[in-house]
């Protein structure tokens, strides 16, 4: 139905614009009146292919043929001005309005909605979105779109992917984190079907934790988020599951150089009840298992991930989805320490449509992260356990007064408990050597309630304004130190504890974001828009690195520490050419950030109790352009992104020893002023493809010795401010090649994929170190992850 | 099959990552005052070195000049001034015999330099130190990036118990070692050059076995805080001692100092050491600036470098036997008289009772 209103409304618009063109003369004219024969031929405008079976409907006479098997129709007319309606599935409507005066013949192309024809009609990719509706900075992609693109390691990658848009980067070539439009990694809400994940990785980030082939699409809002979505400061990530299929079974397989995995989906009740599980693994193990050094033997480094999803319909309006997703990793260097972590979330939804106008969507998650160092070395032996627990409802109720004008609202909570460290220890010897540490557990409530409208005012202007009110509770059991007035917060400076019982609120925050935005249509293929939003976070990752790293502890806003509180001004131009082809878009942005965290020098945060004593609130802005093309259909498909964006951090304290960089803005670990991404994909022929992606970015800032001194035997590096040099920047050049084979029950029947990353194998620094180590001078050290061309060969199928 | 493996292997493991030398332009250094000193309970001579820090970087750039000519004493908490003598015209001022650190005490270190510009420490108390009960080591071997070699070494642990009734902040360092250094005088040849006889066998009647003392430029350290552990008994590993082929030939005596030092001293060793540990990895803390406790008395926004530690010390020493080693590095031939190594003596020392 929701299909069918958008074609309509579509339709109206094709027809303002087609209104205004000149009407095209059919026919030699001889002056007949009646009976002129009117012959047509319909094609693929890309391929030239022949369009069998397009509906050719003429809008004044309600007359409707369908095209042979090559393409032709015909007609019979009088003289008169008619306009032809020609519909395809998946191809764009062709309104073609001429005169007929004699006998004559038209031929007619018409445009794929998408290059690849399957999932895109399904979901109802609307080509023109960019522009019309009120979004900004909301960018969807479908796996088909991302499975054109060079994978990583064998595998397509959906984090990997969204660094690619304009205003994403990423620190380096192994770290999960994104950094959107100038914040932090913890400032990205990543959602997998409604339930929030905390650490989407494996590997420490060589992959995503999330199995490509589970997922419909993904959206990741960065500019105006809608206040539906709060508790993030910087950007909202829905990844939504794909369900199963209603009537046949079928399956997947994928076999690559360092993992596989295998999919199945059918219906358990026909046309009712579908079920999808996909379970992805890696064999890195049993590859170092074969190795004949010792070490490396004893090492393992082990992910998976299983995804299950259900999906039932009660009736046309009403529908059920359970998601379950749970992905593991283990690592292990010689075999001593083992960093283990695991994801796990469950979701519940319900989606009805009472009437055309009124409809809910309900959420329920539970969500689970575990993170564990085993330490077995034989000396002081010790298990660090750390988890968080994400319990959340929420309620979103849609009303749509008519199609322009629309109506959201809801509100959601959710119950957070953060068990931030705990350290057994582990007996040797029949005795134990060090202390059990309890690090004490913290607990909130995040709530939101929220309204928005969306309204069109005609075809100019359209208007999205909302409000979302944000409470935040923090709660005992605690134990919380009080601390002397005006003074820095020291453990020198307690004056107190106080206990909280279990329950009491210790600390609440609250507070009104409004966003809004509005869009101003030059043209039907013009808009401009602008927007501002206000988001809040009451979560932070605790991390003294430059990314994400699965020891990194996630703190709730405290006594101490304040919220985040991101201000963001918005403004864009969007115009696409070409029937859509291309896409274009221009947009600027500035942001405000209050309390972030940083750190005081050698800050300890694990197994710290009081971690207010280690972190110092700063102040951050970020401001940047970001220019994007994208060619959506033809042999070449790609985007071209370009992104000059800086991002600073200033501390400002009264007290001195807390000053960082003379209380003078200084740039964020993840500041890369240019960040330029190229990607491209041609079709050699109709099963092969080739595809390429660069990408260059200015180096990220490092902080560099200002001074070399000797102490206690040691050379010794001595650093003052922070972030004011940068590494050598970075570009890369990855290419893949896509064969489909065919051969019924051949064991080469499917895809093939052969990738190479880093062609020209530049050693892209992820760090510059300074060391003092034995046989050579104190100097500058260079990591790079990826040192050489790395090729990958992975195979895939469908049964 | 075992091909294919090796293949991925080398694909895969090879270019996760890969570490190597890099040419930066550093900033000219800045030449900043650094103290490096330590007293103790022990009876000295304590040192105090005095120097000048430089451009980060090559040995070339950047070298470290001694302050000479100050003016260094230490005053403690009762009233008394101890002055300390600069020996050589080298920026090591030592402390005079007799003086020694006292429990309990707390000591400040006061500078003049020629220039009229005078520092202090801040005051640092010396704390007890607990006895180490007995010192023991283990062989272990570890992979290195370069998979061709492992690095092979001893371990050293300390046995001590940690009193429950203060919080106990330890260091650990490593005093004069000393080896027994095994040569192949008889495996002597005469050099290439040789008028007669190039490289033309000669073999030596002595000497096969010397002393000598190790001697390294980078003085590793062990740091712990008790509060993982207090009031428990540990053994903890305080040193490792590389096997570069000479050293455990035959006899490795190891002088293990353990100390309690003030938590102030721990923050600052311990920041030290976080910068020793850096491997560039996504684990890796941003640099931290490391700052002591030595202020300028004419320019209190001028930054000094360093530490005046005072502390406690405990010491023992560990004879490591060769015989109960489990890996072992290739051993290094050395076709001459051993004397002919420098530092190299045919007595043991006078304490030498492996």
């Amino acid at each position: 139905m929701r299909k069918i209103l958008q074609l309509i409304f579509f339709l109206f618009l094709v027809g303002i614009s087609a209104n205004a063109q000149q009407k095209n003369v059919v026919g030699r004219d001889i002056g007949q009146l009646k009976d002129l024969k009117i012959g047509g031929r319909i094609i693929d405008q890309i391929t030239g292919e022949p369009l069998v079976g397009a509906t050719i409907t003429v809008r004044e006479l309600t007359q409707t043929e369908i095209t042979s098997t090559n393409g032709t129709f015909n007609l019979v007319l009088d003289r008169a001005e008619y306009t032809l309606e020609i519909r395809y599935v998946g191809y764009e409507t062709v309104l073609y309005p001429f005169v007929a005066v004699g006998d004559g013949r038209i031929s007619l192309t018409m445009i794929q909605e998408d290059f690849t024809l399957d999932d895109v009609v399904i979901y109802g990719r609307d080509p023109e979105k960019n522009i019309r509706s009120t979004d900004m900075g909301a960018i969807s992609i479908s796996m088909n779109t991302l499975r054109e693109l060079p994978p990583f390691l064998g595998e397509v990658d959906i984090i990997r992917s969204i660094a690619t848009l304009p205003g994403v980067s990423q620190v380096g070539e192994a770290s999960s984190g994104l950094n959107v439009r100038g914040g932090g990694a913890d400032q990205n809400l990543i959602m997998f079907a409604g339930a929030p994940i905390y650490n989407p990785s494996h590997l420490f980030g060589l992959f995503t934790a999330f199995n490509p082939d589970v997922v419909n699409d993904f959206t990741l809002y960065k500019a105006i988020i809608p206040t539906k979505y709060g508790g993030r400061g910087s950007s909202i990530l829905d990844i939504t599951p794909k369900s199963g299929s209603l009537t046949n079974w079928g399956g997947d397989l994928m076999v690559g150089t360092v993992s596989g995995k295998i999919g199945f989906n059918g219906p358990v009740i026909k046309d009712k009840v579908s079920a999808k599980v996909g379970v992805r693994g890696s064999y890195i193990n049993w590859l170092l298992g074969s190795l004949n050094n010792a070490d490396l033997r004893t090492s393992q480094a082990n992910f998976n991930d299983v995804n299950g999803i259900l999906y039932g319909e009660i009736n046309d309006n009403h529908n059920v989805t359970y998601s379950f997703y749970r992905s593991y990793d283990d690592f292990a260097l010689a075999s001593d320490t083992t960093i283990s972590w695991t994801n796990m979330s469950h979701t519940l939804s319900y989606q009805g449509r009472f009437s055309e106008k009124f409809s809910v969507n309900a959420i329920g998650f539970s969500t689970l992260y575990d993170f564990t160092i085993f330490n077995q070395s034989g000396i002081n032996n010790f298990d660090l356990n750390s988890g968080i627990i994400d319990n959340g409802l929420r309620l979103n109720f849609t009303y749509a007064l008519s199609e322009r004008n629309r109506i959201t609202f809801g509100g959601d909570t959710k119950n957070l408990t953060i068990n931030p460290g705990e350290l057994i220890p582990g007996v040797v010897n029949g005795e134990s050597t060090i202390l059990p540490q309890l690090v004490q557990s913290e607990y909130a409530r995040e709530s939101g309630l929220y309204l928005q409208h969306e309204l069109e005012l005609g075809e100019k202007f359209g208007f999205s304004y909302g409000m979302r009110y944000d409470m935040y509770q923090y709660y005992g059991p605690r134990t919380v130190r009080e601390y002397a007035p005006n003074l820095p917060l020291n453990a020198g400076n307690v004056i107190g504890e106080r206990t909280y019982g279990d329950g009491e609120l210790i600390q609440s925050y609250d507070g009104w974001g409004p966003r809004a935005s509005i869009r101003y249509s030059i043209d039907s293929r013009t808009s401009i828009k602008g927007g501002y939003n206000k988001m809040y976070q009451f979560i932070h990752l605790i991390s003294n690195t430059a990314t994400i790293a699965p020891t990194d502890i996630w703190k709730l806003s405290d006594r101490f520490l304040k919220p985040q509180i991101v201000d963001q001004y918005s403004l864009g131009i969007y115009k696409n050419f070409r029937g859509n082809i291309f896409e274009t878009s221009v947009e600027v942005y500035y942001k405000d950030i209050q309390n972030v965290v940083e750190y005081k020098d050698g800050a300890k945060l694990l197994l710290q109790n009081n971690l207010e004593t280690e972190i110092i609130p700063g102040e951050g802005r970020a401001y940047g352009v970001e220019v994007y093309a994208k060619k959506n259909l033809g042999r070449i498909t790609g985007w071209a992104s370009y992104t000059y964006s800086r991002t600073f951090r200033r501390v400002i304290t009264p007290f001195e020893e807390e000053i960082i960089n003379d209380g003078e803005w200084y740039p964020a670990n993840f500041d890369k002023p240019h960040d330029l991404t190229l990607i491209g994909n041609y079709k050699m022929a109709s099963n092969v493809s080739l595809s390429a992606t660069f990408s260059y970015s200015t180096g990220r800032p490092v902080t560099f010795p200002e001074a070399k001194f000797d102490f206690a035997g040691n050379s010794l590096a001595f650093f003052r401010n922070r972030n004011l040099q940068r590494i050598p920047d970075f570009h890369r050049l990855d290419l893949s090649l896509n064969f489909q084979l065919k051969g019924k029950g051949k064991f080469y029947d499917g895809d093939w994929t052969f990738a190479v990353m880093n062609v020209y194998g530049r050693k892209n620094p992820f760090s510059i170190f300074f060391a003092d180590q034995p046989g050579s001078p104190p100097q500058a050290y260079r990591l790079a992850i990826l040192g050489v061309p790395l090729p990958t060969l992975s195979y895939s199928m469908k049964f | 099959m075992n091909m294919l493996k090796r293949l991925i292997y080398i694909l895969l493991i090879i270019p996760i990552s890969c570490i190597d030398p890099y040419k930066i332009d550093i900033p000219q250094g800045t030449q900043l005052l650094t103290v490096d000193g330590f007293i103790t309970t022990d009876p000295g001579p304590h040192l105090i070195r005095l120097t000048r820090s430089d451009t980060y970087g090559s040995v070339f750039e950047g070298l470290i000049r001694p302050v000479t000519r100050a003016t260094v004493g230490i005053r403690d908490s009762e009233g008394n001034v101890t002055f300390l003598d600069e020996l050589a015209n080298d920026g090591v001022y030592a402390t005079p015999a007799g003086f020694r650190a006292r429990v309990g005490i707390s000591y400040s270190l006061q500078i003049n330099l020629q220039t009229g510009k005078s520092y202090t420490s801040l005051p640092e108390r010396v704390e007890s130190v607990p006895q180490i009960d007995s010192l023991s080591y283990k062989s272990i071997k570890f992979n290195t990036n370069d998979r061709l070699t492992d690095i092979i070494g001893v371990q050293v642990f300390a046995h001590f118990t940690d009193p429950s009734d203060q919080a106990n902040f330890y260091y650990w360092r490593n005093g004069t070692s000393t080896f027994v250094l095994v040569a192949n005088p008889e495996l002597y040849t005469l050099p290439p050059n040789h008028p007669e006889n190039p490289r033309g066998p000669a073999p030596k009647d002595c000497c096969a076995i010397c002393f000598v003392d190790d001697e390294s430029r980078i003085q590793r350290f062990t740091l712990a805080s008790d509060e993982n552990f207090n009031g428990l008994s540990q053994r903890l590993p305080v040193l490792f001692i590389e096997d570069n082929g000479l050293r455990f030939r035959q006899t490795y005596r190891a002088e293990i100092q353990q100390m309690a030092i003030s938590s102030e001293a721990h923050r600052f060793l311990s920041l030290i050491e976080q910068q020793t540990n850096l491997t560039g990895s996504v684990f890796d803390n941003p640099p931290a600036s490391i700052r002591g406790n030595i202020i300028s008395l004419d320019d209190p926004d001028e930054t000094v470098l360093g530490y005046f530690i005072a502390g406690s010390v405990d010491k023992k020493n560990v004879y490591i036997e060769n015989n109960k080693l489990e890996f072992r590095q290739t051993p290094g031939i050395i076709p001459d008289d051993c004397l002919t190594v420098s530092g190299a003596r045919l007595n043991p020392p006078a304490d030498w009772n492996p």
